[in-house]
């Protein structure tokens, strides 16, 4: 019960106080460190660290795909699941603690419907999994495994890299492990601290031979996510965690806080199975001015760093989302940067060796003539993902308002 | 009842000669110490297993209920504080697994019991009752999980992630811990000190291949390391029958002897421990021990820990299991202690622990400065890059 009425108060202030409220004073002024002083006293404290960093923006309904229906990230995961089940009768999932639905209910219900020769636990062993993937894989059959944290993903790095990555190639194409596809929650979510909040497709998109792709929201991840099984290379695919419903303590608590917040990140999803291309970045909003380009939960945190822009410098973005990290969509990025002439790249990983270097690299090479100031990229620091630093780890909007702000004045 | 406990403890308090006629009271009342039957151990690759009985001094007996009681108070209000989002995180507690260690004081206490100060402790992210045990305040431990500075990694670990002299954490990748441990037990056995080490994991650790190359290095080269399982049956959701090949993990070492002990008997997992720490100081190699435990609350605090188990099943465990109403019976049973003195300890622990809470949420949050601390050992301090160009932080260690 407590916890119904401290999450209620808590939506309650979110609400009343704005994502703005404890930034204020940082608007349009440079973020020297000295503006970044943790409000340790009173209250405040309790309340900035309950205020997430963004703001979910669903896409409009589109039609195309026949009926829709109302879900929230985990549910459109569930429906590409169940489809791709149903379509293939060769599909398996397995993975931890995914024949009670999952800790993040992505495979609730499939255990019942398709049986546990289909959907089935597997013990406490990430570099198991992803070679016991590899070898169902091998032989045709499709392969959906799930790593329960994208931190715990390191012990299956060797069998990733080394046995997924290359079966074709050194195997002169006799042999491929195409079928197999790896999900697992990704990113920051407010209070992970190190081992819950990481963000590793930079390790991976080293890798020639594997698919890395990050979905931005429940319409895009279920298109995708059918993309990747059917895409006949092994895929990863990352899942931000911090947009499947609330985060945190509200994942199993009263339903009454969990419907609030997911009413918060719902979109109309196709409920027949369809496919979102992948390699192919979307122009989400189109500008003249500046180009941003950002994965996953960060590309609503860019939205609202256009909205500022357009409201306070009268300067037109325009938005990218990457969606396939590699191979990644370098036409797409070229053709906006010639456009706008400047490029700001954002993402939650720490800054050095993140993607955005290998975007800025490129982008430089393609496109240096066309280039009006420095790429620039907010990112996450080089340190390890902080627990109680998190807030200003993060590349809020804040940050990256700042960096377009030196970029436009260059 | 207890407004005329505490009466009465604040008028013999007040009295200068309380000590005194608290003693004279002990030994007219208390006896000194019992003898208690434990359950025989299962072996494996052992001919002779701990002590079936086992003394137990009223010394030792209320300095094991303190103990004790203080992890459950400890953890219950981490819990709490973790539902008034002081604390965040991932929370694992030792009660019961995950947040609290409700029915794992057993655990942490009766390890304690067993060995030195001076020897080595590891384990996975159930580790505030280990801490506690390894000789940090209460205050440091709750202080660490609301993160403020007060805390013993300086509020930048967090829940899981905390340290002690001779205590190496606190890890959050499990089964990681476990070649560390080895290593530490290869330390021991060069320093010559006769130490060492207590290497922990769970039950859903134990699948993991790192720990049966962890198990194949102690072995070959004799480390006096002590693998010790903690089976509280649920790896996160899925029950060890369900997960395992084997559920006798007390035998997983193959090569390596081992021991199946009762997990919720303090005195049980005291002496198995003195066992073992005898054996591996004795030259003989690693050994491996398996606990038997159970955890009442969920995984962690976000998981409710009913969707994969039923309600009477925890029900009936929490009613004829639990260490703590063992322990009590017992030394009231055969007058090593009083109902009342024991509650009394209650109180004082109540009361430490809400000073505890009330530092840990009134202490400040360490300074922005040290975000970019501590990741390399520099010297000079460089410079670590913030989010874009313009910022940043000065990296000291």
């Amino acid at each position: 019960m407590a916890a119904v009425s401290v999450t209620a108060g808590r939506l309650l202030r979110l609400r009343a106080a704005g994502a703005e409220g404890y930034w204020r004073r940082l608007r349009g002024t440079g973020l020297a460190r000295s503006f970044l002083q943790p409000a340790s006293a009173g209250e405040d404290a309790a309340q900035t660290r309950q205020v997430a960093h963004f703001t979910f923006q669903p896409d409009p309904e589109t039609r195309e795909y026949g009926q829709t229906q109302k879900m929230n990230l985990f549910q459109s995961i569930t429906s590409a699941l169940d489809n791709s089940l149903a379509k293939d009768p060769t599909a398996v999932i397995f993975g931890e603690d995914v024949a009670f639905g999952g800790v993040f209910r992505c495979t609730v219900g499939l255990r019942d419907k398709y049986g546990k020769d289909r959907v089935f636990n597997t013990p406490l062993c990430e570099q198991g999994i992803v070679g016991f993937g590899i070898g169902i894989a091998v032989t045709g059959a499709t392969a959906i495994a799930e790593i329960q944290f994208a931190d715990y993903i390191f012990p299956a790095f060797d069998q990733i890299v080394n046995e997924a990555a290359k079966y074709r190639y050194r195997s002169g194409d006799l042999f491929n492990c195409g079928s197999l596809t790896i999900r697992s929650p990704w990113g920051c979510v407010g209070h992970g601290a190190l081992y819950h909040s990481q963000s590793p497709e930079a390790f991976f998109a080293h890798c020639p031979g594997i698919k890395v792709v990050i979905p931005r929201s429940p319409f895009q991840a279920k298109g995708l996510l059918l993309s990747c099984i059917e895409d006949k290379n092994p895929c990863i695919f990352f899942e931000p965690k911090i947009l499947y419903r609330a985060a945190g303590l509200n994942i199993m608590s009263s339903p009454c806080s969990v419907l609030n917040d997911k009413k918060k990140k719902m979109e109309q999803v196709p409920v027949e199975p369809y496919n979102i291309p992948l390699s192919q970045a979307e122009v989400i909003q189109e500008g003249s001015d500046v180009t941003l380009v950002a994965w996953g939960t960060q590309v609503h945190v860019i939205r609202e760093v256009a909205a500022m822009a357009q409201e306070k410098l009268g300067v037109s973005c325009e938005i990218i989302d990457l969606r396939t990290i590699i191979p990644w969509d370098v036409d797409t990025v070229c053709k906006s940067v010639i456009k706008t002439g400047r490029l700001l790249i954002s993402h939650e990983a720490p800054l050095t060796g993140g993607f955005a270097s290998e975007i800025s690299s490129t982008v430089q090479e393609e496109c240096f003539l066309n280039l009006e100031a420095p790429i620039s990229r907010v990112c996450g620091y080089d340190t390890p993902f902080p627990h109680i630093f998190e807030p200003f780890y993060i590349p809020d909007k804040w940050k990256c308002y700042d960096a377009l702000r030196k970029m436009i004045n260059y | 009842m207890r407004k005329m406990l505490a009466a009465v403890s604040r008028v013999l308090s007040g009295a200068a000669q309380k000590p005194a006629s608290r003693v004279l009271v002990a030994s007219r009342n208390f006896a000194n110490d019992a003898t208690f039957e434990i359950k025989k151990c299962d072996l494996h690759r052992l001919e002779e297993g701990p002590p079936v009985t086992t003394v137990l001094t009223r010394e030792d007996g209320l300095k094991y209920y303190r103990m004790m009681q203080t992890v459950r108070r400890m953890e219950l209000k981490a819990d709490q504080l973790y539902k008034q989002k002081i604390i965040r995180g991932f929370c694992h507690l030792c009660d019961g697994q995950s947040f609290p260690p409700l029915t794992q004081e057993a655990c942490c206490v009766g390890l304690e019991a067993g060995i030195n100060p001076t020897d080595h402790l590891i384990t996975a992210y159930r580790a505030h009752g280990f801490t506690f045990t390894r000789g940090l305040s209460v205050r440091e431990i709750l202080a660490e999980l609301t993160g403020r500075r007060g805390g013993c990694a300086k509020g930048k670990g967090g829940s899981m992630h905390m340290y002690a002299k001779n205590f190496y954490g606190g890890n959050g990748i499990v089964g990681a811990q476990v070649p560390l441990g080895a290593g530490i037990a290869l330390a021991c056995k060069y320093n010559g000190k006769d130490e060492v080490c207590l290497t922990l994991y769970g039950d859903g650790a134990a699948n993991q291949g790192q720990i049966f190359e962890a198990y194949n290095m102690a072995a070959l080269w004799k480390l006096p390391c002590i693998f010790i399982c903690e089976n509280n049956r649920y790896g996160m959701g899925t029950s060890v029958e369900r997960a395992a090949a084997s559920t006798d993990y007390y035998k997983r070492g193959d090569f390596i002897p081992g021991l199946r002990v009762d997990g919720m008997d303090i005195l049980c997992v005291r002496e198995a421990t003195r066992f073992a720490a005898a054996y591996c100081r004795s030259g003989k190699g690693p050994i491996l021990m398996e606990l038997q435990t159970y955890r009442y609350h969920g995984h962690s605090m976000s998981d409710p820990g009913v969707s994969y188990r039923t309600r009477e099943e925890i029900q009936e465990v929490r009613s004829k299991s639990d260490p703590i109403m063992l322990l009590k019976d017992r030394m009231v049973n055969s007058n090593l202690a009083s109902v009342e003195e024991l509650k009394e300890i209650d109180v004082e622990v109540r009361k430490e622990i809400e000073d505890a809470a009330q530092f840990a949420t009134a202490d400040p949050e360490p300074p922005l400065e040290e975000l970019g601390h501590h990741i390399y050992s520099s010297n000079p301090p460089f410079e670590v890059r913030g989010a874009n160009q313009w910022i940043k932080f000065k990296s000291v260690s």
